[in-house]
């Protein structure tokens, strides 16, 4: 559930974007940062190793405008990707309103991404939260790679169910990071208003 | 819904921004927030000799990722919480404590200002705060309708394209 300040008149809503090690999260939040005009943004907080891994989190709010009188404001974090900082990816998951999962279509990355999706639902689980109540959207990364897997295959690891909405992405690139992001902004606005 | 959702209404919301401006006048601390455990702002005063604050999103978002690795720590090591967290620097000092399970108030002030003094002072605050918080537990959530999602997505379209 969203935070609502009414006196201030704000809504504030929190997307995670989770995923296994090295898929590219922080990269899109690198790329939203650098192509949102300054005013639109805040400053983004990256809590990294001296070798730029996350290790607790990226942080950029997003200031969407001002809707019915309400001041509405994204805040985007990134999780570490790596598997033992999963007490870490535990607190932010704290409050999600969305999520999206950023799977890297590296043939020696297959596992990784299931894993991190097993490691996802279970974090969720252990908040409380079924997976299914709160908006999810698959980011599939590095189209580019000359070996990419295809994103069916991929899916068939993390979605078999074909559940999620799948975008492709060369988040490096710049390509699919804000088609991503405004799926999962439009989908959390959407519970917002039916007030789940 | 993970963590408890605030939601300050008017007249509770003036009344903890009273609280944390008479706490400024009464200790001499530069900045009080008033932060939702998710990391969001619900409150915040400044002194009126104050400089400009810092980024407050970003102050809001680590102090509450901080006090969550910290509860994790404490839970770790057998205790139920730590509840107040201290920072001191050459200059200044940041203070947290919990304000009940909801929310954290933090206190940046500059190292002339005697810690004891801020954190007698605090412990009253907070007790007040709690006080208005607990009230707003009975309030209905706020009801967004269709119309709100259409101008959002409207706003959405022209910030990503």
């Amino acid at each position: 559930m969203s935070t609502i300040n009414f006196a201030a008149r704000e809504i504030n809503c929190k997307i995670v974007y989770y995923g296994p090690g090295m898929s590219g999260k922080t990269t899109n939040l690198k790329h939203v940062f650098s192509k949102v005009p300054g005013h639109l943004r805040g400053e983004m907080v990256s809590l990294a190793t001296e070798d730029e891994r996350t290790l607790f989190f990226d942080f950029l709010p997003l200031d969407l405008g001002t809707v019915q009188g309400f001041k509405t404001r994204f805040h985007l974090y990134t999780v570490p990707g790596q598997v033992f900082y999963n007490a870490s990816r535990k607190l932010i998951l704290r409050g999600v309103d969305g999520i999206v999962f950023v799977a890297d279509s590296a043939p020696n990355r297959l596992r990784a991404n299931a894993e991190s999706m097993r490691n996802l639902r279970e974090n969720l689980q252990e908040h409380g939260i079924d997976v299914r109540d709160v908006p999810i959207v698959l980011q599939i990364n590095k189209r580019d790679l000359p070996d990419a897997l295809p994103t069916a295959m991929i899916r068939s690891v993390i979605d078999p169910k074909g559940e999620l909405q799948l975008f492709e992405a060369m988040s490096d690139k710049g390509v699919g990071v804000f088609e991503t992001l405004k799926t999962v902004s439009r989908l959390v606005l959407e519970r917002l208003s039916q007030n789940k | 819904m993970i963590e408890p959702s605030l939601a300050l209404y008017g007249d509770a919301f003036e009344r903890v921004d009273q609280v944390i401006q008479d706490l400024l006048e009464t200790t001499g601390v530069r900045y009080g927030l008033l932060v939702d455990r998710k990391g969001f702002v619900l409150s915040h005063k400044e002194a009126l000799w104050a400089p400009r604050p810092p980024a407050l999103d970003s102050v809001a978002t680590l102090v509450a990722s901080n006090a969550a690795a910290t509860a994790a720590l404490a839970n770790m090591l057998g205790e139920r919480t730590f509840s107040e967290q201290i920072h001191q620097g050459e200059n200044g000092t940041l203070y947290v404590e919990s304000v009940g399970t909801d929310s954290l108030l933090t206190l940046i002030f500059d190292a002339s200002v005697p810690l004891g003094k801020v954190k007698l002072y605090a412990k009253k605050s907070i007790t007040q705060i709690a006080a208005i918080l607990e009230e707003l537990k009975d309030i209905p959530p706020v009801q967004l309708g269709e119309d709100f999602s259409q101008g959002a997505n409207a706003l959405l379209d022209d910030l990503l394209g």
